[in-house]
């Protein structure tokens, strides 16, 4: 198996580009090494929520609620506990699968937007405790100086740790996905209800999709911690997990990399437009119509073989009138 | 093998099924007939597990799945065609069948090995017994009408079925695809001793194939017997067949 | 002496509860109403609520916060929600109808986005509050606590609100209309009916109440930008709790989430606003699609 990843041309230009992402720190200022570290960790959550949305035709309307689990765990330990970080960082992603796995047990009971409702109802009750509870979480404020270990504190050392973490977590989805499990999913994706007739239990099969890809979000949580050392209530906030699910859409959420795509893009756009005006929402709300009219499968997702055939069916179309 | 007794579904005041029995022995091919609403497609998603009896029992190889989900039944032994061609268009042909035997190999929950070094000889085997062997990187959402239904058969084998379930195979096919499909259906009864249950609105592939009729109206069984009995069934002829 | 004082205080928390309990009402009414001909939640609804409080700041003031600059404050400023939704509507949205519901709930998200800026840039950050006209100022005694009298007010358009589109849904032609549009569009369409403009109304209508609300709650809060984010969360909550597009569930899960509001400033006034979140996971705990039957 690893024989044959190891011929794709997929897996040369990724290589390439972990090469080339391990020698910007070499030529690149301090603030366009940070920049990519926030990509990468917006990547992240974002290739999670798409093992659910693009592969899995589920509508995981809140799935913020995990990414900010995960990093409350791991800043709640490391900022106010004397464990050992590492416990931390394992801590952060369980924590999210199992939250994962209660609001997800809830949700698969139902389907499609009562699937998205209950979970955005769920993941709201989360978020309002964070915010609420002041003593614990410091509310609004967020917690922030949480401490580092010092092999990866600063923002070199941060940014390589963040990129291993990622590389690795995006092999096993690749993996995941190339799986029989994978096949499956995105076969529950596309017709639940035969599904069901070949004796696939879409519950079983959604519920361990949802756990997948908490325990990502939640190491996407507990990157974020190492990368900013603070945590927010707004991560749990229900429109900042609508803007994830623009991601995927952005990038395209029928392709592996899209997401990935479409948080980078994403994180360009913010940091760049946003630097010129305070109206960036504006201009983020306008390129999502212009994706829902002109590109509903994302920019990967753009296939130039479909689109040229179709434009000669037009075209013939044309003729016989 | 199967036995249907007195099963009752209502949605809401419209009772869809109404006293339905059905009695399939070992290798019969047999056929259900009645005109449009009359219950066939109800029926046959009870006995799947698609929709619960509100009364009655089903029965199969003796054991009592009146109740259970359709992916239970589907682990008994029962697979089935739907009328509709109800394929998973974005995936390929090969993939469409492979899940089916991912599925009934227990290893739809596997991570961390490749999907396309599993099950690839048992997949290609039923591609080659229906005849799709030619199509199979083909994406499914792009096949012909009839390779559609065919790939529908071609899921369902993948479930090593015991009892396979045919809600209307020759829908919307031409008479040569017709004849094609049922020899095909034949074929396979015989090859690997399946139990056939379909039903059917052509009149002619219903009386050529079917081992034992079974005719339905309203809900209602009327009469369950061999083909020749029912042709001459007075109450079958001026319900349905139209007096011939 | 002291059980009157807690009776007064528990009836004084309640009708607040009450009151507050209509604004969330006619604001998840018309998200439950789009809910329920369009089967798409409408995430620009805060937004509309939003726009709905600042255009009636705007026209009170205008009119130099006099009685007429407030009563067509009232009138007016849902009519200018019901204008902008008509645009969005009639330009974008009706061309994704054919499409799936992801896509028209991205459209109102992207909604959402713009008009939280355009609201910025056409009003800025800075908090407004508008003044009720004077008889609707000042407070009644009510069981012994001094009720205030706009929430009085309140208490008495929240019900005629669901009356009006009660009788709108059931009695009139459109209402029958949209019901079936929601349930078989094609079959609709069939039969004549330009259901993009059954629609279109019912979307406008929708809109226009969260609009409704927006100016109604002026008086009674500081209008700022972030009422959109806030608002909305709880109208899904309510419309979740109630039966996705059923206006009495609306009803319903409104009066919950304000008394267990006001139950929770009496009990742990810090963490008062936790309790209707509780309630609403019990709610669904038990009954995950809703207390009340959904539309479809």
């Amino acid at each position: 198996m690893i024989k044959d990843i190891l011929r794709t041309p997929a897996f040369l230009w990724a290589a390439a580009v972990f090469l080339a992402l391990l020698l910007v720190p070499l030529f690149a200022g301090r603030f366009y090494v940070y920049i990519l570290a926030v990509v990468f960790v917006t990547g992240l959550l974002a290739m999670s929520l798409n093992l659910l949305v693009g592969h899995g035709g589920a509508y995981q309307f809140h799935h913020g609620v995990f990414y900010g689990v995960g990093a409350y765990t791991a800043g709640l330990i490391l900022a106010k506990t004397s464990l050992p970080a590492w416990v931390g960082f394992c801590a952060g992603p369980l924590a999210a699968a199992l939250t994962g796995l209660v609001i997800g047990a809830f949700c698969v009971r139902l389907n499609k937007l009562y699937f998205g409702m209950l979970q955005i109802s769920l993941g709201s009750l989360i978020w309002i405790v964070a915010l609420r509870w002041y003593s614990l979480t410091n509310g609004d404020d967020g917690i922030h100086g949480i401490p580092m270990p010092e092999p990866i504190s600063g923002s070199v050392h941060a940014y390589y740790f963040l990129l291993v973490v990622v590389s690795a977590c995006l092999a096993l989805m690749y993996l995941i996905l190339k799986s029989p499990f994978g096949a499956t999913l995105r076969a529950v994706r596309d017709n639940p209800q035969r599904c069901e007739a070949v004796g696939i239990s879409v519950r079983c099969h959604q519920l361990l999709g949802i756990v997948i890809a908490t325990f990502f979000a939640g190491v996407a949580g507990v990157l974020f911690v190492v990368l900013e050392g603070s945590v927010f209530p707004d991560m749990l906030f229900w429109v900042f997990s609508l803007e994830i699910f623009i991601m995927c859409l952005l990038g395209g959420w029928f392709t592996f990399f899209g997401p990935m795509l479409g948080a980078a893009i994403m994180v360009a756009l913010r940091t760049f437009v946003g630097s010129y005006t305070e109206y960036w929402t504006l201009i983020l709300g306008v390129v999502l119509i212009l994706l829902i009219f002109f590109l509903p499968e994302g920019i990967m997702g753009v296939n130039v073989r479909t689109w040229l055939r179709s434009r000669e069916r037009r075209r013939s179309a044309g003729a016989v009138r | 093998m199967l036995q249907v007794e007195n099963l009752r579904k209502s949605f809401a005041d419209f009772k869809a099924v109404d006293g339905a029995d059905l009695r399939v022995s070992q290798g019969d091919l047999v056929a259900v007939i009645g005109p449009n609403g009359a219950g066939k497609t109800t029926l046959f998603n009870l006995i799947t597990g698609h929709l619960q009896p509100d009364k009655g029992r089903i029965l199969f190889k003796g054991e009592d799945i009146s109740h259970l989900p359709a992916h239970q039944v589907c682990r008994k032994g029962i697979a089935r065609s739907f009328q509709i061609a109800n394929i998973f268009p974005r995936l390929t042909v090969f993939r469409n069948v492979q899940v089916s035997v991912l599925s009934q190999k227990n290893l739809s929950r596997t991570l961390f090995r490749p999907a396309h070094r599993i099950m690839l000889e048992e997949t290609r085997q039923i591609l080659e017994r229906v005849g799709l062997s030619d199509q199979q990187f083909a994406i499914a959402g792009s096949l012909s009408h009839g390779d559609k239904r065919i790939l529908e058969i071609a899921i369902a084998l993948g479930n090593e079925p015991e009892l396979l379930i045919l809600d209307e195979p020759t829908a919307g096919m031409s008479p040569d695809e017709t004849a094609a499909t049922m020899a095909l259906v034949q074929r396979l009864a015989r090859e690997q001793g399946l139990t056939i249950l379909f039903c059917e609105h052509d009149m002619d592939v219903v009386f050529n194939v079917a081992t034992s009729i079974m005719v339905m109206q309203q809900g209602k069984t009327i009469l369950q017997a061999a083909p020749e009995e029912v042709r001459q069934n007075i109450t079958v002829q001026e319900a349905y067949l139209g007096g011939a | 002496m002291e059980s009157n004082l807690s009776l007064a205080a528990l009836t004084s928390q309640l009708l607040v509860g009450l009151s507050r309990a209509m604004i969330l009402f006619i604001v998840s009414s018309g998200l439950s109403f789009i809910l329920g001909v369009l089967r798409v939640p409408n995430v620009a609804h805060g937004s509309l609520y939003m726009i709905g409080a600042f255009a009636a700041h705007t026209i009170a003031t205008a009119f130099g916060e006099s009685v007429a600059g407030f009563w067509l404050a009232m009138f007016c400023a849902p009519l200018i929600v019901a204008v902008i939704s008509l645009v969005a509507e009639r330009l974008l949205f009706c061309h994704l109808y054919e499409r799936e519901h992801l896509m028209l709930l991205l459209f109102t998200f992207a909604l959402m986005l713009i008009l939280g800026d355009l609201t910025k840039m056409t009003w800025g950050a800075d908090y407004r509050s508008i003044v009720a006209p004077p008889f609707l100022q000042g407070s009644v005694p009510v069981l012994g606590t001094a009720f205030p009298r706009y929430n009085l007010f309140l208490l008495l358009v929240g019900p005629l609100v669901a009356v009006g589109l009660w009788l709108l849904s059931t009695r009139t032609m459109f209402g029958k209309i949209a019901r079936a549009a929601a349930v078989d569009r094609e079959m609709v369409g069939a039969i004549g009916i330009n259901v993009s403009w059954v629609f279109a109304f019912a979307f406008v209508l929708g809109c226009l109440l969260a609009g409704l609300g927006g100016a109604l709650v002026s008086p009674t809060i500081s209008i700022t930008l972030g009422m959109d984010h806030s608002i909305i969360i709880e109208a899904f909550l309510i419309v979740t709790i109630g039966g996705l597009g059923n206006i009495w569930g609306a009803m319903v899960g409104s009066l919950i989430f304000g008394i267990t509001q006001s139950v929770g400033v009496m009990v742990l006034p810090q963490f008062a606003i936790v309790f209707p979140y509780l309630a609403v996971v019990v709610i669904l705990t038990l009954k995950p699609t809703g207390l009340l039957k959904s539309v479809w």
